[in-house]
């Protein structure tokens, strides 16, 4: 198989030893510059333009690119090449060109290398971000660009002119002319130092003698000259104006009547479409995107960095022998070997799939094309890959599986929304790290025409969160690459200020960069989709937290964490509460920004955990987004069997939850639950208890406990010992509506350390509207 | 856990004297590094890039001066104008107040005297206010003049530093000052049972019942 993608690798200049910024700070380095400005390339999908498929940052600011590449270029090609085949070339370099200008990017290094051709002999340009990536070359300290095809203008004039889309213009006339009149090179005998003057002294020719016919006198191909068809000439000497004024842009070019005269699609250059490249190509691993092709290379073993060092790209220099002679007090330098390895060798290192076809052979056709909507029955379970069972780090780097999943995601992704429900399915068993971004984007329903409502989105009017932004972006977040580049502040500033301009209820708190993280790292290069994620994720699992006085929030939530502390963990709340540890001291940066500060893995795994064995009503808050909203279809209950709100101060006086009667009569279906997973403590006096009570109930009356004492011991009763025998079921305290006793009790329980107390909103009355009250088993 | 901060490290007051504890918060505008003076005085750490602090963050060190051990519990408060609320809950009943102002920013400046006028307003009657200079190895970038900074500190009786986290400077120092100003009267047993569920949030002077704290 032949490959598909090549790397090159160049270092950025250095800062000099140990500066900070006007902020104190230190400056970014200009490798992270580089890639963060450079992650727009990877949006790049044109036909004719080589896809660039990574920036990988290496030791002391070196960068390596991985592009799309194909072993055929203009430079490569031996045979001369016709004029409609010179037309094609120009043709779609033009289109090329004219797309990356849109992004206000010029190649800036076009020459017949950077040309090259696909197996249908199509055009694919190469390389041109590079001079866009370094910030117009600044980023470097080797000059961009091929001095014989140099515009110049680059050579005389600010960077400003040099960067204009007209330079690469020039270059592709030069290259126009060595084709049109069969050249191998134009002035190929001259050194570097000659090149430059040579192209400089063109500056002499004027409107009689044109750069082109001159080019055709000094090479003695005259006779060719005049044979050219008049169209080409004058597409030549429009591209070869001195003056870039007189010059046209690429987009201009491509209105000149020459390619309207010649039917491009039918031109064949060069010798392509050979019956050993036809059946290269339909290998099935060609039908995968680049993308996936590259990630599921780099899975199989593929280095970028080790196939360089292999070729001689990258070399190391013992570090013995770059320490300095002497360095002096203040930091500089002196006497230090320059380090040969340093210097710039832009060869391209082809990489080859070789390893990967190995590691994909056994992998049938089909699963090329997985079903995702019927399962077939040819496709059976015992197809799935066995690494499905192994832990996730295993199967996120194993090759096979992720193949799999990747495929089975695009799929899935491609027919977002109308399968939703089977990207939930398939999420709940792993996401494949690639697809990652849209897959979160489509576990938050993000749909609809996101990018014209953030492009609308004001990101810029200054506003009085400003300050704080600029302050917090610079410093946090600065441990990863993306995120410390200067993309990614303006990316962090813009997104931050679009949530604000849209939500005016709610304002910038610290912690709200926390939130906003991820999904910038993950949608690096669609901001609109890391806007749109951010904009569903707050109110789905912080809703309100952002209100300018967000104190009853909080304090709701932090009353009510504290309750759920006492219903799964006594032991600990009993502490806590001995110390007084309120949750206000430690769980603000918890929850305001979603634990993104602590391990998470640990945190999700315990509470998806408890999120299972808590009943629902327990967590209720009237701040939450739909309050009281328990999925109970077909079921129209009284509202008194639902929670009501209550004050911050009501929460604080009670130690326990309250739970709903709609969620006791769930627990005590036994047709949900054979087994009994709570039982209610009934605290009402034995008379009424007898009269009629919840299924299964125990009765130990309030008067037993000693309330008068700060924590009185459990009641010596035989019921008191069935508490302690039903340890772990949900101990639900229920007493005569809303009468205070079913609280002061359930705090006794919790104090003696009895977990899972609960006390039965609006007491045992609720259970008459169902018509559930028994008669107590005489026990 | 009754003995946070490992009773072992701690000397017995029979053989080393007196063992004070003290609650000590910082105070200031964002970004003008109270985190870092933290860090610095308790790790002896500086990081470039500081994460910003969410709600608060408690840490704690100890300092010996001549007889006596200085046990500080630190709260490290988040400095938005937003957690201002938060504010009462971390300096009530504290002993000392560190408050800190970046001195390449003006308005931080501002902020410190707002913090100075609140805590002589609403803090214990008897805490002792540090004021800090903050980031003094950015002296290139002045904005706020060190002898302002010590006229200001002289008006209100406080004790004042220009410090840098970043390169330690008057980092111990400012703390060891306020531990030679607090009273030592207060004097915590270190022998362990005094220590079991003593309370984290107020002082003994000042005890309320949990769960009101932030009101």
């Amino acid at each position: 198989m032949e490959p598909r993608f090549a790397g090159m690798t160049f270092f950025a200049t250095s800062h000099a030893g140990d500066v900070c910024g006007t902020n104190g700070l230190p400056l970014t380095p200009n490798s992270i510059t580089i890639y963060g400005r450079s992650q727009i390339l990877r949006t790049f999908s044109h036909p004719n333009l080589c896809m660039y498929l990574d920036i990988i940052r290496g030791k002391h600011e070196r960068t390596m690119i991985v592009s799309e590449f194909y072993a055929q270029s203009l430079a490569s090609v031996q045979d001369s090449i016709s004029v409609p085949g010179i037309v094609k070339i120009c043709h779609q370099t033009l289109k090329a060109l004219s797309f990356i200008n849109s992004f206000e990017i010029v190649h800036r290094c076009l020459a017949p290398d950077n040309i090259l051709f696909d197996a249908q002999g199509n055009v694919k340009l190469f390389n041109y971000g590079l001079y866009f990536m370094t910030g117009k070359g600044a980023d470097v300290s080797f000059p961009i660009g091929n001095p014989r095809y140099m515009a110049p203008e680059v050579f005389l004039v600010d960077s400003q002119i040099a960067s204009s889309p007209k330079v690469d213009i020039w270059s592709l006339g030069i290259i126009l002319a060595e084709q049109a009149l069969g050249l191998g090179q134009v002035w190929s005998e001259l050194k570097l130092a000659q090149l430059m003057r040579k192209v400089l002294s063109l500056i002499n020719c004027n409107s009689d003698t044109s750069v082109f016919s001159r080019i055709a006198r000094e090479h003695s191909c005259w006779t060719k000259y005049e044979n050219l068809p008049q169209s080409l000439v004058h597409l030549i000497n429009s591209c070869l104006q001195l003056n870039p004024s007189d010059r046209p842009t690429p987009k201009e070019l491509l209105q000149f009547s020459i390619f309207k005269e010649y039917t491009l699609d039918d031109i064949q250059i060069g010798k392509f479409d050979r019956p050993d490249t036809l059946f290269e190509n339909i290998h099935p691993l060609n039908s995968l995107p680049l993308q996936e092709l590259y990630y599921l290379w780099r899975l199989a073993g593929g280095d970028v960095q080790s196939e360089l060092k292999k070729q001689g790209l990258i070399r190391t220099m013992p570090p013995i022998l770059s320490v300095p002679r002497l360095v002096l007090l203040e930091g500089s330098v002196l006497g230090k070997r320059r380090d040969q390895t340093s210097l710039l060798d832009l060869k391209i290192i082809p990489l080859s799939l070789d390893s990967l076809r190995n590691r994909l052979a056994p992998v049938p056709f089909s699963a090329y094309y997985p079903l995702i909507e019927t399962k077939s029955d040819i496709l059976n379970e015992e197809e799935e890959c066995d690494a499905a069972t192994l832990p996730l780090i295993i199967r996120e780097r194993d090759t096979e599986y992720q193949f799999r999943r990747v495929v089975l995601f695009r799929r899935l992704l491609e027919g977002y929304p109308h399968t939703k429900a089977s990207i939930v399915r398939e999420a709940r068993q792993d996401i494949p790290p690639l697809y990652r971004g849209r897959v979160w984007a489509a576990l938050l329903e993000v749909e609809g025409d996101f990018e014209s409502f953030y492009v609308e989105t004001d990101k810029e009017t200054p506003n009085h969160t400003d300050r704080q932004i600029e302050v917090d972006i610079p410093r946090c977040h600065q441990y990863d690459e993306l995120l410390s580049s200067r993309e990614g502040h303006r990316k962090f500033k813009r997104v931050l200020k679009a949530w604000v301009e849209r939500n005016p209820q709610y304002v910038y708190w610290q912690g709200l960069d926390s939130l906003c993280a991820p999904f910038i790292y993950l949608n690096f290069n669609n901001e609109a989709l890391a806007f749109a994620c951010l904009s569903a994720f707050i109110p789905k699992y912080l809703h309100r937290f952002f209100l300018k006085d967000n104190s009853a929030v909080i304090r709701e939530y932090l009353a009510k964490f504290t309750h759920i502390i006492a219903f799964h963990d006594p032991e600990l709340s009993n502490h806590l509460q001995e110390i007084g540890f309120i949750p206000e001291l430690f769980a603000i940066p918890w929850f305001l920004t979603m634990f993104s500060q602590v391990d998470i893995e640990r945190c999700l795994s315990d509470s998806v955990a408890f999120y299972c064995c808590t009943p629902r009503s327990t967590t209720y808050r009237q701040h939450e987004r739909c309050p009281g909203k328990i999925s109970q279809k077909n079921k129209p209950y009284h509202p008194d069997l639902e929670m009501s709100a209550q004050s911050v101060a009501e929460l604080q006086a009670e130690s326990c939850p309250r739970i709903s009667g709609a969620d006791l009569l769930d627990l005590l279906d036994s047709s949900k639950f054979p087994r009994p997973k709570v039982l209610v403590v009934d605290v009402r006096n034995p008379e009424l208890f007898h009269l009629g009570t919840a299924p299964g109930s125990i009765n130990i009356p309030h008067s037993r406990f000693d309330l008068t004492q700060e924590s009185p011991p459990l009641p010596a009763c035989p019921e008191a010992n069935i508490l302690l025998q039903n340890r772990g079921k949900i101990l639900v305290v229920a007493g005569q509506g809303d009468s205070p006793h079913a609280v002061q009790v359930a705090q006794v329980l919790l104090r003696n350390g009895l977990p899972k107390v609960c006390v039965l909103n609006r007491g045992i009355d609720v259970l008459q509207l169902a018509n559930l009250l028994t008669k107590p088993t005489s026990s | 856990m009754a003995n946070r901060g490992g009773a072992a490290q701690r000397p017995s007051p029979q053989t080393q004297g007196k063992i004070c504890q003290f609650k000590l918060v910082l105070l200031g505008e964002s970004a003008v590094g109270k985190s870092s003076l933290v860090l610095r005085f308790v790790k002896g750490q500086f990081h470039e890039y500081q994460e910003s602090t969410i709600g608060a963050a408690f840490l704690t060190q100890t300092v010996c001066l001549e007889d006596t051990t200085v046990k500080f519990e630190i709260w490290d408060t988040a400095g938005q104008e937003r957690y201002h609320s938060l504010a009462p809950m971390y300096y009530r009943g504290a002993q000392a107040a560190i408050i800190v102002y970046d001195i390449t920013n003006m308005d931080s400046f501002g902020r410190a005297k707002v913090w100075v006028k609140e805590l002589q307003r609403q803090a214990s009657p008897n805490i002792v206010i540090a004021l800090a200079g903050n980031k003094a190895d950015l002296a290139n970038s002045r904005a706020v003049e060190c002898d302002e900074a010590q006229a200001y500190a002289d008006e209100n009786g406080l004790l004042f530093m220009e410090t840098s986290a970043k390169t330690a400077k008057n980092v111990n120092e400012i703390f060891l000052a306020i531990a030679k100003k607090l009273p030592k009267n207060e004097q915590v047993s270190g022998s362990g049972s005094a220590n079991q569920g003593r309370r984290l949030v107020e002082s003994d002077t000042s005890a309320k019942t949990a769960g009101n704290c932030c009101k």
